[in-house]
């Protein structure tokens, strides 16, 4: 065994599947290069490898701003030195479940904003779909290029205890992040020179290439150069600097909502020369806030107009509008049937066993066995809204059932599964921390591409199992082996 | 290029500038109150500067360290460095993709430079001069860095324009509050020390030393200041490169849009280069100055209307 100070101390938490140790607390396979290579260096030199990334991420504006009266401050995302590996065996069912799933899912967009065979065939009651605040009836009966609703997609796994992989959620409208997938590996590069090749990891910088081929091959126009351009918010939004990245690994003109006009039914942009046609949009603003003139009228992130030459055909918006209610959390819990209704296919990944409050007996299930349930909004991300039922005091407990009882739809629950750990390096030494994966998938009229990697994201707290950035989360660089 | 990001270009630019210009300023006013301690005053600075209402004005004129703070890290005056570093930065942010990295880099250093809390702290307590030498040295490197690492292109005559612009109108800024003076206090025509001042703090002494043998009068200071082609802060040599820069617009650029604006640029250039110490002084240097400063307007109003899309 390694016998690095750094490594001794290491101890797997019990009853949860250690992506580094197997049972026998022998370090896996995969991982014993990166052991071996980390094992040789001190921990002060680890220490002082942490530090060239923090300082990497701040000298390169790798961070996101919160503003605090009226001055910004900025942080970084922390990132955890130490990389998530994943094995081409089991990077070969996250790919395949993960194709399988968006399929389904693009083929449930189309149907329940055209024929909605699945409700009439029963699949999925009416009434779920219809009281998703996501399910938009501008998007009825609206044709989008190649029938592709979701062009970008981010699917949450997770791993239970006996190692295998379960979708958590799907992210279908504006997943965010890949940024730190593409940044997270070229700090790696630096910290642990040689160390990538010798592994055999395989590469992810294909992702704006790829993603720049499927937005071109969605112009309206059939002309050589169409314009893609990405919609921003702005400076000010937190993930300003994932727009900027973007932007400029295309090649593409970052664009906000006061530089688009609709005339005619086109949308153009303002340039110095006057107005530029623009055919495709890849929009990181909500659906919400894309055409005030449509949605919400108080918008300025939009643009007015924008809805018609949607609809007209004139532009293509990527992702498109009203994808919210196919990953609306009551949903999620259709999309195995989803998968054996449109596909004829048993799902490859398995979903998290899911209760539906609105359902009295079980609302009531879920009411009894509360300590070991997670309880969730179905409409709320990135951590908020939740009640995870094995940390919440009694008082807390019983405010959300009320809050529940007001509207059951929108709730969902489902039991606490216990998240795969990960070694970080922490104060000096590795310890395990809870993570969970986001991969990355695009879809083209040529199929669905993943990037082989991801967002591993982690819970930095001491037995926290929320990895959201801003409920104390952080990332690891993501490999996969060939 | 968008609108929006050649609008920001320009404002990036005239930001800096300004900042540049205010940092010259106090730094040889700080000097020269050092020399001459009675008649002293700060008053032109500021009213050239900031918007201090009349009540501040006279309750900061005597107290040099309290200037300084004021127009370096006060947070309530528009026009600090602070504010504009701050600004110049939100603007440098948000066409981030289209400057370089270094560039960037420079600006973001910069910006912590101004915002360390030491910095009021010695311009109050410590000596002044090296805190806004060191200042000034960031911008020396921004223009550096801008120089040698920004792509010739659209990007970079927006930049220019804008700040040549600033410069220009600094420089009759300048020119009109230090002869207005004069027609308050006639002593002045005479004082070689307050030209002397006036021709540091634009940095135009040492080539004024050069080009004029015999000693310093009011006339020639204008001249230098005014109509000087081989003065990088005169105005003329400014005005030639807002049209040198602008006429690298027109390959990218809507034609009559180009146009309407060119023939504004001829106008005013011609109005200067045509201009002699005579032809000023016949007409009155404030209207002359007047009139520049309102043409100058009308091309940054012009700008505005048909390239950065604000009409």
């Amino acid at each position: 065994m390694y016998q690095s100070a750094h490594f001794s101390e290491y101890h797997a938490i019990q009853g949860v599947w250690d992506e580094m140790y197997n049972e026998n607390h022998h370090v896996r396979e995969h991982y014993q290069r990166v052991i071996a290579y980390l094992s040789k260096e001190s921990a002060d030199n680890l220490n002082k490898k942490e530090e060239l990334a923090r300082r990497l991420f701040m000298t390169q504006g790798i961070t996101f701003t919160v503003y605090n009266s009226g001055e910004g401050i900025e942080k970084i995302f922390p990132f955890d030195i130490i990389p998530r590996i994943i094995t081409g065996e089991e990077w070969k069912l996250v790919e395949n479940g993960i194709k399988q799933r968006l399929t389904a899912l693009n083929l449930f967009l189309r149907d329940v904003y055209h024929n909605q065979f699945i409700i009439k065939d029963g699949i999925i009651p009416i009434d779920v779909i219809y009281s998703c605040p996501h399910f938009l009836r501008e998007m009825y009966q609206l044709d989008v290029p190649h029938d592709i609703y979701v062009h970008i997609a981010g699917i949450d796994l997770i791993r239970d205890e006996k190692g295998d992989f379960f979708v958590l959620e799907d992210n279908l409208r504006t997943p965010s992040g890949v940024s730190y997938m593409l940044e997270n590996r070229e700090i790696t590069k630096r910290l642990f020179p040689d160390l990538l090749p010798q592994c055999n990891v395989r590469s992810v910088t294909d992702y704006p290439n790829i993603l720049y081929k499927n937005l071109m091959a969605l112009s309206p126009r059939q002309i050589s150069n169409p314009t893609v351009v990405l919609l921003s918010p702005g400076i000010y939004n937190s993930a300003y600097f994932e727009h900027t990245t973007l932007a400029r690994l295309m090649g593409v003109e970052l664009v906000e909502g006061r530089d688009l006009v609709v005339s005619n039914h086109k949308v153009y942009m303002k340039t110095t020369t006057g107005l530029q046609q623009v055919d495709v949009i890849y929009r990181r603003v909500d659906d919400e806030f894309l055409d005030p003139l449509v949605f919400n009228p108080a918008s300025v992130l939009g643009v007015a107009g924008i809805m018609s030459a949607y609809r007209k055909g004139n532009v293509a918006i990527v992702n498109a509008i009203g994808n919210g209610v196919a990953d609306d959390k009551a949903i999620y819990s259709y999309v195995p049937e989803m998968i054996r209704y449109y596909l004829n296919e048993e799902p490859l990944l398995k979903n998290v066993p899911t209760y539906q409050l609105r359902n009295a007996d079980e609302r009531e299930y879920t009411f009894a066995n509360i300590n070991s349930m997670v309880v969730k909004k179905t409409n709320e991300s990135g951590g908020y809204g939740m009640l995870m039922g094995h940390a919440a005091s009694e008082q807390e407990t019983e405010d959300y059932k009320k809050e529940i009882l007001k509207d059951p739809r929108n709730f969902i629950a489902q039991p606490t599964i216990a998240l795969s750990a990960a070694p970080c390096y922490l104060q000096g030494s590795l310890q395990p921390r809870r993570i969970d994966l986001r991969p990355y998938a695009l879809c083209g009229p040529d199929g669905i591409e993943i990037v082989p990697g991801g967002l591993t994201r982690v819970a930095l707290k001491e037995g926290s199992l929320v990895v959201n950035s801003s409920q104390g989360g952080g990332s690891k660089d993501t490999w996969v082996l060939d | 290029m968008l609108s929006r990001v050649a609008a920001s270009f320009y404002w990036l630019s005239r930001y800096i500038e300004r900042s540049d210009g205010i940092l010259r300023m106090l730094k040889i006013n700080y000097a020269s109150s050092q020399d001459a301690v009675r008649e002293f005053t700060w008053k032109p600075v500021i009213r050239i500067y900031s918007v201090a209402d009349a009540e501040l004005m006279s309750k900061l004129d005597n107290d040099s360290r309290a200037v300084l703070a004021y127009m370096v890290t006060d947070r309530i005056n528009p026009n600090s460095i602070l504010n504009m570093i701050t600004l110049a930065r939100e603007n440098a942010r948000s066409v981030q993709e289209h400057i370089t990295r270094d560039l960037w880099q420079c600006l973001n250093e910069y910006y912590h430079c101004v915002k360390d809390p030491d910095v009021t702290e010695r311009l109050l307590h410590d000596d002044p001069i090296s805190v806004l030498d060191n200042l000034n040295k960031q911008i020396m490197l921004y223009y550096g860095t801008a120089e040698v690492s920004m792509e010739r292109g659209q990007g970079r005559s927006f930049m220019n324009i804008g700040k040549f612009l600033e410069r220009s109108i600094q420089a009759i800024d300048l020119l009109d509050i230090k002869f207005g003076s004069v027609n308050n206090n006639p002593d002045l025509l005479t004082d070689t020390t307050y030209w002397k001042h006036l021709l540091q703090s634009i940095g135009g002494y040492e080539l004024y030393l050069k080009t004029y043998r015999d000693g310093i009068e009011a006339e020639s200071v204008m001249e230098l200041v005014m109509l000087n082609t081989d003065f990088p802060r005169s105005v003329i040599y400014s005005v030639n490169n807002i049209g040198r820069y602008y006429e690298r617009l027109k390959k990218e650029s809507n034609l009559s849009n180009y146009r309407d604006i060119a023939f504004q640029m001829g106008k005013l250039q011609s109005s200067i280069q045509y201009s002699s110490t005579q032809s000023i002084g016949q007409m009155g240097l404030h209207q002359f100055l007047t009139q520049i400063k309102k043409d100058l307007y009308g091309i940054g109003n012009l700008l505005n209307e048909h390239y950065f899309a604000n009409s």
